[in-house]
């Protein structure tokens, strides 16, 4: 009995400290996961707030992960930069190329550890529009050794949580995500799926957009944003060869000793 | 004072003359005899000759002075060891001790006896106090030093014949070769005849260095003399513990043929550091030396890989800043469970549509715990993962040598449910519980380096990259006061535990044989990643936790001191034990050293505590009394630095009492190549002594005639017989 009264009043505590809107991190809080919209240049604020709001929401109605409800913008070339190692970019458009202390400040990014996701906002049918085309350019500006490529349908990233079969988001076209990645870390996913607008709500309390594959559609998206969250929560935990036997038994294939 | 006559001529001198004067003679009694020519001339002419001679040699009367010297023998006393087992009468000592008085009444008046104990070290004067405490039995360095500082006429070597060097079985040419610079005879007094009525483990071969988990070959020769009827025996290895009973490794059976039995076994120890393991037999009835049934021997295990059990409550970015510390370690093995929903998440998805598994907390803690090197436990409520009914497992595992992480977060310590478990117990801090118990702190704090933390070397790494600095953590677990030998590294600027003492945020501990860490934190990867991260190029993490799970794993890199034993360790001996603190860790003053000795048979309670006070280099030398046979403990702790620890064993007279056969046949041997005589103590009397020596103290040379005289005689007598010679007609 003791104890239980002690676990309620740790846990009130932690929800109270937890509440506390001024600090940056909080105790229990501080690892959670956050959407950071990223902004370069003249960007005046992220258009897939409701998104990012909506994905923290899912990821922590859906699984242990904690996230925080309002991402907190942040500018590329600020030293908050390094408060998350995590961030979103999107847009639907062609920005103004990085700055140079943008570009040292991403680089610092990447090389910590952080993982940022590219969002095409207006991707074509057949792959990104001017703002993928437009991040990758200025991407290979702060990481010129990597080149993206795409990302294998056996990679972790689609069994972080969920299996995924393939992305998925508002645009469900056949494009694979691409990545770029060093020594099997990646540090930057590109989506040309607008995989956030997919749960993007319109002011009056709607989805912004319909999707042709209906409500599951957007399911399949809320999925891949969690297992995105997962992976950058948990790494590459989902390859431990303790795992191998039940993915495979999952997907249908037989386990090998 | 005796005289005598000589010459004073040189002795060849003196024969060349005499050889010259008897063919002179010879020549003359010819001439005499063929020319008839009378008995004047052959007597002038022996007398010229004979005065000649005598003008040659000139004789002198020798007065000297002679003294009469006894020989020495030199008697050199084994003094291993062996020498305190049973002999014929009582130990062999006793029987060396009688036999060097019965060799010294028999040579009373005769020769001069000098003793001197051998064994490992320079040989020492006799003394009938001596004891037989020798590691070793050293007598070729004994016969070495003896060539340099004595002068002997006759050696006499008394010992049961296991000799160290040289070692029975040495050829007798080499044996010759080695004692014919001696020059002098050795002669040997065997000690004991029999071996006795014994059954006792000849040896071990194990690597003194075992990995873990990895099976280790055990060679045990079991030896069975004296017509004991052996049989078989059984033979059981055990790993002491200063923490419950000891851990059985392996059992077998000694199938005794002739005098010997081998059996060959497979340890595993999975646990690293150093360990002290037991081999024992159940010796038969008749049995006369029951100390060397049992042996105990120290290991060091080392490990080629550290295998980690990583299990999060949830995934953050601080288990994932673990997770991708341990998988960058191409020497740690990870496996790793995160719990990434819980019961009351609703995945909205069907059980196939999830690449979730089930936590196999069962088969974890039960069937694979031991397997693991350490285990870390990041931000996880035992309870709801029914990992609480193994929580008293996991503390026997950590009392068992292995290694234990607590990281904090909303699911740890207090607020993960473990006060009062018996999980609590092995962590380096206490846990309160009650209504009244904090779970956490919410305010933001900078960690406050401690002396013990500045001068850890498992944060060297840490602070040469960061130096005192430290990132601002959001809050962190409450952590109650230290456990008795923990040390905290950081502490709250401001909390305090009930102890009054700053409340600890990062703390070490040693647990029985095993080590844990509490890490009340759940910002460990802003070392990392923010801009403190920045300025340590993000290297901080793997810093903080390379140390961590080095010193788990008793790395000794992350060791500050190093313990050592001066000398093998033998019961009812004095124990040396050496400290030295690392390079860059000796104090600019003199610090205080406590060492805590603890015998490895349950007990909680130290047996010996010193308290020394280290050199300016950082070392030093301790001192413990006798101890019994055992395994043992000692824990260190040297100025503020943490706790070191290093288990040792002490046995019943060591590899000298392994083996209690006699080598008489070795003793023989060195008489025959040194021209000794080799006899049983009880025949000591029989040893021949050597010729008493004749030295002249004094010498005066007193000429019978002035040499003027003796010349100017031969010189007369010469003329005389040339004058009788003419005379007759010969000239």
């Amino acid at each position: 009995m003791a104890r239980r009264v002690l676990r309620v009043a740790s846990a009130l505590s932690l929800a109270w400290f937890a509440s506390i809107p001024s600090a940056a991190h909080a105790f229990g809080d501080v690892g959670a996961f956050e959407a950071r919209p990223l902004l370069v240049g003249d960007q005046a604020g992220s258009r897939r707030m409701s998104a990012l709001a909506l994905w923290a929401t899912e990821l922590t109605n859906r699984t242990s992960a904690p996230a925080r409800p309002k991402p907190r913008e942040v500018r590329a070339s600020d030293d908050a930069l390094f408060d998350v190692p995590f961030a979103y970019w999107s847009d639907n458009r062609q920005l103004p190329p990085l700055s140079r202390a943008e570009v040292a400040n991403l680089r610092r990014f990447f090389a910590l550890g952080g993982i940022l996701f590219v969002d095409d906002a207006a991707p074509n049918e057949t792959g990104p529009g001017a703002f993928g085309d437009y991040a990758r350019r200025e991407l290979a500006r702060v990481l010129p050794d990597m080149a993206p490529s795409p990302l294998a349908a056996d990679h972790v990233l689609f069994k972080t949580f969920y299996l995924v079969q393939r992305p998925e988001g508002r645009s469900n076209n056949t494009k694979p995500l691409e990545v770029l990645a060093r020594s099997g870390k990646i540090k930057v996913i590109f989506s040309s799926h607008d995989i956030t607008g997919a749960i993007a709500k319109s002011p009056n309390g709607g989805w912004e957009s319909s999707l042709t594959g209906g409500e599951p559609q957007r399911e399949r998206a809320v999925r891949l944003l969690v297992n995105i969250s997962m992976y950058v929560l948990c790494s590459n935990y989902k390859d431990d060869q303790v795992h191998a036997p039940f993915l495979m038994r999952r997907r249908g294939l037989t386990p090998t000793p | 004072m005796s005289e005598h006559l000589s010459v004073a001529a040189p002795t060849w001198l003196g024969w060349a003359a005499c050889g010259v004067g008897a063919l002179a003679a010879g020549l003359l009694v010819l001439e005499v005899w063929r020319t008839r020519s009378g008995k004047a001339v052959l007597a002038s002419g022996v007398a010229a000759i004979v005065a000649l001679l005598l003008a040659i040699v000139r004789p002198e009367r020798v007065q000297t002075h002679e003294v009469r010297s006894l020989p020495t023998v030199t008697v050199l006393i084994d003094a291993s060891r062996s020498m305190a087992l049973p002999g014929n009468e009582g130990t062999r000592f006793s029987e060396a001790q009688r036999a060097v008085a019965a060799l010294a009444d028999a040579a009373k008046g005769k020769a001069e006896v000098r003793a001197f104990a051998f064994g490992r070290k320079e040989p020492e004067p006799w003394s009938t106090t001596l004891t037989a405490v020798h590691p070793t039995s050293q007598l070729d360095p004994a016969l070495t030093w003896l060539e340099t500082r004595e002068r002997s006429d006759a050696l006499v070597v008394i010992s049961d014949g296991r000799l160290d060097t040289p070692v029975p079985g040495t050829s007798r040419d080499a044996l010759a070769t080695r004692f014919k610079a001696f020059g002098i005879p050795i002669h040997t007094v065997n000690v004991v005849d029999d071996a006795p009525k014994d059954a006792h483990i000849r040896s071990v071969s194990l690597a003194s260095t075992a990995v873990a988990h990895v099976p280790v070959p055990l060679r045990v020769e079991v030896g069975c003399t004296g017509g004991l009827s052996c049989g078989d025996l059984e033979l059981r290895v055990r790993e002491l513990r200063d923490h419950g009973s000891a851990r059985d490794l392996s059992r077998g059976v000694a199938k005794v043929s002739g005098e010997t039995a081998l059996v060959e076994m497979n340890v595993t120890l999975d646990t690293v550091g150093h360990h002290v393991l037991e081999v024992s037999i159940a010796a038969p009835a008749g049995d006369s030396i029951p100390e060397n049934n049992r042996r105990l021997f120290p290991v060091r295990v080392t490990r080629e890989r550290v295998r980690v059990l990583h299990v999060a409550g949830r995934p953050t970015h601080d288990v994932k800043a673990v997770r991708e510390w341990l998988k960058s370690n191409a020497s740690i093995d990870t496996v790793a469970f995160f719990i990434l929903r819980t019961h009351s998440d609703n995945a909205n998805a069907r059980d196939h549509e999830l690449s979730l598994i089930p936590f196999p907390v069962d088969e974890l803690f039960t069937q694979h715990l031991a397997s693991f090197d350490a285990i870390i436990f990041q931000d996880f409520d035992a309870q709801p993962y029914g990992l609480d009914r193994h929580l008293p497992a996991i503390a026997a595992y950590v009392n068992n040598g292995g290694g234990l992480v607590m990281v904090g977060g909303p699911n740890s310590f207090v607020a993960g449910g473990y006060a009062g478990t018996a999980l609590a117990s092995v962590l380096p801090v206490g846990l309160e519980s009650g209504s009244q118990a904090a779970a956490a702190d919410v305010d933001s704090f900078v960690p406050t380096w401690s002396d013990e933390g500045r001068a850890a070397p498992l944060l060297g790494p840490l602070r040469s990259l960061s130096g005192d600095e430290l990132p601002s953590m959001p809050g962190t677990n409450v952590l109650g006061a230290l456990r008795p030998g923990a040390s905290a590294l950081w502490t709250h600027p401001s909390r305090r535990t009930r102890d009054g003492k700053p409340m600890p945020v990062l703390a070490i501990g040693e647990v029985g044989n095993g080590r844990s860490v509490a890490l009340g934190i759940d910002g460990g990867w802003l070392l990392g990643f923010s801009t403190f991260g920045l300025r340590s190029g993000g290297r901080a993490t793997a810093a903080l936790w390379d140390g961590l799970l080095g010193w788990l794993m008793r790395d000794p890199r992350y060791e500050p001191v190093q313990i050592e034993l001066a000398e093998e360790c033998v019961a009812g001996e004095p124990v040396h034990l050496e400290l030295r603190a690392l390079p860059g860790l000796a104090p600019k003053e003199a610090s205080t050293i406590t060492i805590d000795v603890q015998q490895l048979d349950g007990s909680t309670k130290p047996l010996h505590r010193e308290i020394a006070t280290a050199s300016g280099e950082g070392g030093a030398r301790i001192t413990f009394d006798a101890m019994p046979a055992g395994g043992y403990s000692a824990r260190a702790r040297f100025g503020n630095t943490t706790t070191v620890r290093r288990d040792f064993a002490c046995e019943v007279g060591g590899q000298e009492w392994a083996d209690p056969r006699p080598a008489p046949e070795h003793m023989r041997a060195i008489a025959d190549a040194a021209r000794g005589v080799s006899v049983s103590a009880r025949d000591v009397k029989r040893i021949p002594l050597p010729e008493a020596k004749v030295l002249t103290t004094m010498r005066r040379d007193l000429p019978l005639l002035p040499a003027w005289v003796w010349a100017l005689a031969a010189a007369t007598l010469a003329g005389a017989h040339w004058i009788v010679r003419r005379r007759t007609g010969l000239l």
